[in-house]
């Protein structure tokens, strides 16, 4: 299967900014508006963000549904950041035509809900997007998690380097990422957008679940064959875990140590993507390289 | 020769077809197996394929057992602890294997629900269960089995209460309580299952005939694309569950319509559904009869909600797998085992 990637972007395009999920306050997406700026990009703000919504989305289906789509229709708009995630893009996403955006693919950009859709465009339009920060991140600085989303567009090859963790299995891999949110790639097994992961490196992160949960949503996605033949795992933060009552007996790390047991593999614990500041950029339908070692985790993009 | 030739160059092409391959074999639609049911002096065995419970706990459950006239067999995972778990995948799996191939135990209540069952599914060995079936019983996480015996065996199960809720004083329990209870006796005695219930003003109308499966939303999600994947085409469908944010519900029931479950239905049944609370100020603005009929609108078959199935006092005790007619009217709501 070949992956398009969109154009990488040049000063003076423009990136739209929605809110296909849940509502965002605009006041929060100021500061990434104004460093869009000063990147030299030229912002388009869509009126879902800090929209008159009264309810937990930012809008009606509809109107994030065709907001959405006349960004990603819209030859002007160069690349689509999102504000937030939350929830909603699955009630969408059925509703979106891809036709205009097949012919001219962007960039879009953006995590958690939003894995719905890095998987759909993947699946159904074999098209690259941005696993990356969104709108509110930029609220914490301009640090290397932000740059290294502007480098991303840019079209800049990303090497990111993190600490070893204990539980890793070293190895040395080239193959096509795909992953995201846990919940959500379980979520969409069985529907039309569900992922491959057959010979793929699959990233991983997770927030605010119970830990049972997650042990249920790794055997969801073993026992769909989604497992046993990676190229490579990359397990990131899971940030925000709850426990039972009763203590389940492990943390997420050992659940996951676990169920990657019969694998060969290379594991990669405690890399840099997830809910909290640590989101690296990360190319969806790419090549990347993925080194573990005893000393470090590589991932440098081919 | 030809044929296997065929079939070698079929499978990679189905498999290339779908991502979600293994949840999309053909289904079996050869008739559901009734295992034999119970008479007095029969042999209920009691295990924890999930969740930890203590002996103690499950003395009301035997109370009501031997009145029934069963003889109760005491699994080695009944007091057992393994943190959340009624002991360890071993333990657990090697209780229920047992009690699976044992001849003289005639039906397996579990002893609770919580989570693990998934975490055994695929190592219990269901041959001699296969050859000689026997009632399984439960709800919740036990909804793994369920789907799992309906979809790979084609032998009925009973959803039902638990020990865990057998009321410690069956002279101050409620009516719900004790009918519910009932219900389980019933089942396992073979009397044929009718249940009345209210309607509700939001409920689509009509009459189906269908084989009934369904049980935990939540598991029934987390068993998409697995080899326990239910198909739900021409059947009848329930649904409850506990504990769960609107949104997250909106989002499951997406699952179900997105991967092919909701389109050819005979009929819908919405149980009993515990909502966590919204954050205030995000409020998700949909209730739970919102969420359904939005999600059906434009099918025609009947759909109903408040059946007394789920986690709470009003959970009957269904067949899973038996055919049912779904009678949804205006004035009254029926559901009767054909």
């Amino acid at each position: 299967m070949i992956i398009k990637i969109p154009p990488y972007l040049k000063k003076g395009d423009t990136i739209g900014i929605t809110c296909p999920a849940g509502y965002m306050d605009a006041t929060k997406a100021q500061t990434c508006i104004t460093t869009l700026q000063s990147w030299g990009f030229d912002v388009m703000v869509g009126k879902t963000l800090g929209s008159k919504s009264k309810n937990y989305f930012s809008g009606t289906d509809e109107e994030r549904a065709d907001e959405l789509q006349a960004m990603l229709d819209d030859e002007n708009i160069n690349a689509i950041l999102f504000g937030r995630g939350g929830y909603g893009m699955g009630r969408i996403i059925d509703r979106l035509d891809f036709t205009k955006f097949k012919k001219k693919p962007k960039w879009v950009i953006g995590f958690s809900d939003i894995t719905i859709l890095h998987a759909h465009l993947y699946t159904r339009i074999k098209t690259a997007s941005l696993h990356a920060p969104m709108a509110a991140a930029f609220n914490e600085g301009e640090n290397e998690f932000i740059q290294s989303l502007h480098k991303a567009m840019l079209g800049k090859k990303a090497k990111y380097n993190c600490a070893a963790h204990a539980f890793n299995k070293p190895g040395n891999i080239t193959a096509e990422l795909v992953g995201g949110n846990l919940s959500l790639l379980a979520h969409i097994i069985g529907t039309p957008s569900d992922i491959n992961t057959k010979n793929k490196i699959l990233f991983i992160e997770d927030i605010g679940e119970q830990i049972y949960n997650t042990d249920r949503m790794l055997y969801q996605l073993k026992r769909s064959g989604k497992l046993e033949n990676l190229a490579g795992l990359i397990v990131g933060g899971f940030t925000d875990m709850k426990d039972t009552e009763r203590p389940f007996g492990k943390n997420i790390y050992e659940v996951i140590e676990e169920i990657t047991a019969p694998y060969n593999y290379p594991v990669a614990f405690g890399f840099p993507v997830s809910h909290g500041k640590e989101n690296y950029a990360l190319k969806i339908g790419v090549n990347y390289t993925l080194k573990v070692s005893k000393t470090k985790t590589q991932l440098s993009e081919v | 020769m030809k044929r296997k030739h065929f079939l070698s160059s079929f499978i990679p092409l189905a498999a290339s077809l779908g991502a979600v391959a293994r949840g999309k074999t053909p289904p079996d639609d050869s008739p559901v197996v009734k295992p034999p049911y119970l008479k007095a002096g029969d042999t209920v065995g009691i295990c924890c394929p999930a969740g930890f419970i203590t002996t103690e706990d499950i003395q009301p459950a035997l109370v009501k057992l031997k009145e029934w006239g069963f003889n109760a067999r005491i699994g080695e995972t009944v007091g057992k602890k393994d943190f959340t778990y009624g002991g360890t995948d071993d333990e657990r799996l090697n209780d229920l294997q047992q009690m699976l191939d044992d001849k003289s135990i005639k039906a397996i209540l579990f002893a609770r629900g919580g989570y693990g069952g998934v975490r055994i599914i695929d190592r219990l060995n269901f041959k001699k269960f296969d050859r000689d079936p026997k009632w399984i019983i439960g709800f919740s996480d036990a909804t793994v089995f369920h789907s799992h015996i309906n979809e790979k065996y084609r032998v009925a199960t009973i959803h039902s209460k638990m020990c865990n809720s057998f009321p410690s004083d069956w002279n101050t329990a409620e009516p719900a309580q004790k009918e519910t209870i009932e219900s389980i006796n019933k089942c396992l005695k073979g009397e044929r299952m009718k249940y009345l219930f209210t309607p509700n003003e939001k409920n689509k109308t009509g009459i189906a005939v269908g084989e009934l499966v369904g049980g935990n939303l939540k598991t029934l999600e987390s068993l998409a694309g697995s080899a326990s994947d239910i198909h739900t085409k021409d059947k009848i469908l329930f649904v409850e569950d506990t504990g769960e944010y609107l949104y997250s519900i909106d989002r499951m029931f997406w699952n179900l319509k997105r991967s092919g479950k909701l389109d050819k239905l005979k009929g819908l049944i919405v149980g009993g559904f515990k909502i966590k609370a919204d954050t205030p100020g995000e409020e998700f603005g949909k209730t739970i009869e919102d969420i359904v009929l939005e999600k059906v609108a434009g099918y025609s078959y009947p759909v109903c909600f408040d059946f007394p199935v789920g986690h709470q006092k009003n959970n009957f005790a269904l067949k899973c797998g038996a055919m049912h007619t779904l009678g949804v009217h205006l004035n009254e709501c029926r559901l009767t085992e054909v």
